[in-house]
């Protein structure tokens, strides 16, 4: 009999009785016989050289049983695109590079490069004693002048903050289609501003914790909270000088992820002191060590310039943006492509030129964090073409769908857009939801007379699937049929990471729909790289997009020999989605992404004029999914999504000064409460399948996000008549700029 | 080691005694002591509510209560929020409305919101909404944590 399939219903997520009751483990609630506890040495300090490090004082005190540094990491180096950034710092002897290995001696060279580097973990039998030998360990640093400004950084003058990055620069991506001077001299219309985007703090409620020990089998092992596990296996093994096979990586339940955990935290330097003790070790970061100890997402400051006919079409878009990627890579050349194919928006422009580049500082490092530079190109295209809209006259709604993608529009890097574009269909179907009043601010509205102004706003965008530019994707899956007759049980195994987002419950559904089983014959065997091959990063929108290729791939393969009379069945599958490319280093001609996905919003604000605080009453949010596995969860997504968005409009301040952070704490650093929220989030799910992938399945996580900020700013602008070109808009800036216009 | 506090008191129901530092917090004990690690540490300043439990039937942070301040008193975690068998009608809630993704934070709504109702059994959406606003999600956008305990009300929305 047909077993009706789990695929589009709103089940349960299968991880929700543990956490309703208080039983889920979290890597912090793990304990083992013998445990022992550590705590990291931060620098604390934006830029110095080490001079020496004393440990001996710490190392005397009872109960502690080691302390390592940068010298006790075979392979002190890593990274997850690049191996520039030292595992820890270590002191440089007798004025020569100490003794590392060939491949990182540059960063072997006893430099701090920002405040959150670590320069030792101590281990001891209980985590008060660590923290005491912490502050017992005696650093002798010659402080550097830190360079904590993008502009600054790229003067010719300026001293060089790493020797991989000469000129303060980590990438640049310059794209050139058609011609954008020749095409300006013909606009009608010019819109030019300059735009400020600050770091944002991704703030899961789960600090960095881990346990680290040896498993049955004399094997490494860390249980803790990532993204991937299988690059968290690969850098532990590189920084160690293991063989993979001797690293084991376990994720338990995860307290939320959203990018802050795809570069290393605690896995490095905990499955060091794991291995040298032979003792199981537990590590818990404090919230403050959360903030400093983890990157942010990348401050970008951008120049753009966007020109129009008076009819409203789009000709030409110029963009000059520059990241502050902090001193080392981490994701910053991959952050700096996404923003490179968002900066001038989902648009047919036919003449575009953009130069972009990741800026090397002192402060501390920038990376992953959902959306992945679109939140920031966004910004700036949205908000250029709602200036655009007002300019023309024409309603903003209208002059997005004048001259939005289509399948085959061919975007700035010179080739077509994938099929399955359904951008026209999602604009429309937010904008008819809700009547939009039009983008110019009444014309009989006085703002000096008036207490609290109302306005609209309207945004859309898109987002690429996956890791682009060239880098050859994949996931894999492996299906186990046992039984006789018939089918009795099912085991899926894959490594995927649920970091909350509910991407096991998806599994689940996209097995029962491959394997035409119900969800008792399914047993799943997750995130773990014993059990299984790796599924790639929970990131990027493209974990369900990718798994679903495996699942399907892997359940079509067992499901044949199951026919064949195999009996028991086990087949394994490797999902690889159609090849991309690097694109052009002088044109940016190329096919960097997969496929995208698309969205709109529209924000209704209430703005009170006497103290800049802006309070959103609604926001529509209009998300093609592809086809929606489980559509519960997805309005949890886009939900989620948005609180993220609207704290990155208007309320989270990331505030540093001189390389030292001011906002480590959530009294300081202001994430949305239930009172910040809009009043409504209205979800429209859209389900036009995407041609590209398996079961028409789109990528979706991170685009309610993107385009919160320059909606919700377009909505001041309507309310107000001013426009903010600074994110976080606080109440002080908005109040600032309203006293400038009136 | 300064002179440890023996503590008398009642846990989810179960008379409990424990021995504490005079500076480690209720959270501490409930952790790293009782090995109950139900409720969460997210900031350990007071910002978050991921720790919080009931004392006395009043709502706490249990990260700012100290171990030795719980003599006498009837402390509820969510370890003791479901009854023998099957699930407390909000945890119940919890699940049907999706009202957590990562469910770091869900522990301290699930109390949370437990206090609220305790006392005020059909609360306004806008009592759900500001009794709540000293609990932090990341990950939901609360509307769904909302529903799920005007649900458990048995109040529309």
């Amino acid at each position: 009999m047909q077993q009706p399939s789990l695929l589009g219903q709103s089940i349960t997520r299968i991880d929700a009785r543990a956490k309703v009751t208080g039983q889920a483990h979290y890597p912090g609630d793990l304990t083992m016989p013998g445990m022992a506890h550590a705590k990291v040495l931060f620098a604390r300090r934006p830029h110095a050289r080490v001079r020496h490090i004393d440990i001996s004082a710490a190392l005397a005190l009872p109960g502690v049983l080691g302390i390592f540094t940068g010298a006790d990491v075979p392979n002190n180096e890593y990274g997850l695109v690049l191996f520039d950034a030292p595992v820890m710092v270590s002191e440089l002897e007798n004025g020569n590079l100490a003794a590392g290995n060939a491949q990182n001696l540059k960063l072997f060279d006893g430099i701090v490069r920002h405040i959150g580097e670590k320069m030792a973990i101590i281990v001891a039998e209980t985590e008060k004693i660590a923290e005491h030998a912490r502050s017992l360990i005696k650093i002798n640093y010659e402080d550097l002048p830190a360079i904590t400004d993008i502009h600054e950084a790229i003067k010719p003058d300026a001293p060089q903050l790493h020797p991989h990055y000469p000129g303060n620069v980590i990438q640049r991506y310059r794209v050139r289609r058609g011609d954008v001077e020749a095409a300006f001299a013909q606009a009608d219309v010019i819109i030019e501003d300059t735009y400020w985007m600050g770091a944002q703090e991704h703030a899961y409620l789960q600090p960095e914790a881990g346990l680290a020990y040896i498993d049955e089998t004399g094997r490494l092992t860390i249980q803790v909270a990532g993204q991937w596990t299988h690059e968290d296996q690969a850098q532990i093994a590189h920084a160690l000088k293991l063989p993979l096979d001797q690293v084991r990586v376990i994720y338990p339940a995860i307290g939320g992820a959203f990018g802050g955990r795809e570069d290393m935290s605690v896995q490095i330097v905990l499955c060091l002191a794991a291995q040298r003790l032979n003792r199981p070790v537990k590590i818990i970061w404090t919230r403050e060590e959360s903030m400093i100890g983890h990157h942010k997402r990348h401050p970008f400051w951008v120049h753009a310039k966007l020109g129009a006919t008076k009819d409203g079409k789009l000709v030409a878009a110029k963009i000059n943006g520059m990241s502050d990627a902090g001193p080392y890579n981490y994701t910053s050349n991959k952050v700096l492509g996404n923003f490179t194919g968002t900066c001038v928006g989902p648009y047919d422009i036919p003449n575009v030129a953009i130069d972009s580049a990741a800026v090397v500082t002192n402060n501390i490092p920038s990376g992953a964090f959902r959306g992945f530079g679109a939140p920031q190109g966004l910004f700036v295209a949205e908000t250029q073409i709602n200036k655009m809209a007002v300019a023309l006259g024409i309603d903003p709604v209208e002059l997005r769908r004048r001259n939005c993608w289509h399948d085959g529009t061919i975007t700035p890097f010179n080739t077509p857009v994938p099929p399955g574009c359904s951008l026209n269909e999602v604009i429309s179907a937010c904008a008819e939801n809700k009547k939009l009043e039009g983008a110019a601010p009444n014309a009989s509205f006085s703002i000096l007379n008036s207490k609290f102004a109302k306005g609209t706003g309207f945004a859309c965008g898109h987002k690429n699937i996956g890791f682009s530019f060239g880098y050859p994707e994949n996931s894999a899956c492996t299906v186990e049929l046992h039984g006789n007759s018939e089918i009795e049980q099912a085991i899926v195994s894959l490594a995927g990471a649920d970091c909350g987002q509910g991407a096991h419950t998806a599994f689940l559904q996209i097995a029962s729909e491959a394997l035409s089983l119900p969800r008792e014959k399914i047993e799943l065997q997750l995130s773990d790289t014993s059990t299984s091959g790796s599924s790639g990063s929970a990131s990027a929108s493209r974990l369900t997009y990718m798994t679903a290729g495996a699942i399907v791939g892997a359940a079509k393969a067992a499901l044949a020999k199951w026919q064949d009379e195999e009996r028991p069945v086990k087949m394994h599958h490797v999902y690889r989605p159609r090849p991309t490319t690097q694109i052009h280093p002088q044109t940016g001609e190329g096919d960097p992404n997969i496929t995208y996905a698309y969205i709109a919003q529209s924000a209704e604000v209430e703005v009170d004029i006497a103290t800049g605080q802006v309070h959103v009453h609604n926001l529509v949010c209009a998300d093609d999914v592809g086809r929606a596995v489980n559509p519960q969860q997805i309005v949890g997504q886009i939900e989620g999504a948005v609180s993220q968005g609207l704290g990155y409009a208007m309320l989270e301040n990331f505030v540093t000064e001189g390389g030292y952070v001011k906002t480590a704490h959530f009294s300081t650093y202001l994430i949305p409460s239930v009172l910040d929220m809009p009043d409504r989030v209205q979800s429209i799910i859209i389900e036009h399948p995407d041609p590209t992938g398996t079961l028409g399945i789109r990528g979706m996580a991170e685009l309610p996000l993107m385009i919160v900020a320059p909606a919700i700013v377009a909505a001041i602008h309507n309310a107000t008549g001013v426009w903010v070109n600074e994110l976080p808009v606080t109440p002080d800036r908005l109040r600032q700029a309203l006293k400038k216009q009136h | 080691m300064s002179k440890k506090i023996q503590v008398s008191t009642t846990i989810n129901g179960e008379p409990v005694e424990f021995l504490c530092e005079s500076n480690q917090s209720l959270l501490e004990v409930l952790r790293d002591g009782l090995n109950m690690t139900g409720s969460k540490e997210g900031c350990n300043n007071g910002n978050c509510g991921a720790c919080s439990v009931l004392m006395d039937g009043r709502l706490v942070n249990s990260c700012l209560v100290l171990g030795a301040e719980c003599e006498d008193t009837k402390i509820t975690t969510i370890e003791g929020i479901a009854p023998k068998e099957g699930l407390h009608p909000l945890q119940q809630k919890f699940l049907e409305h999706a009202a957590l993704q990562c469910g770091i934070c869900t522990p301290g709504f699930i109390v949370a919101a437990k206090a609220l109702l305790d006392t005020n059994p059909h609360p306004t959406e806008h009592e759900v909404r500001y009794w709540l606003a000293g609990n932090l999600c990341r990950c939901t956008g609360y509307d769904k944590i909302i529903r799920a305990v005007l649900d458990t009300a048995g109040v529309s929305s």
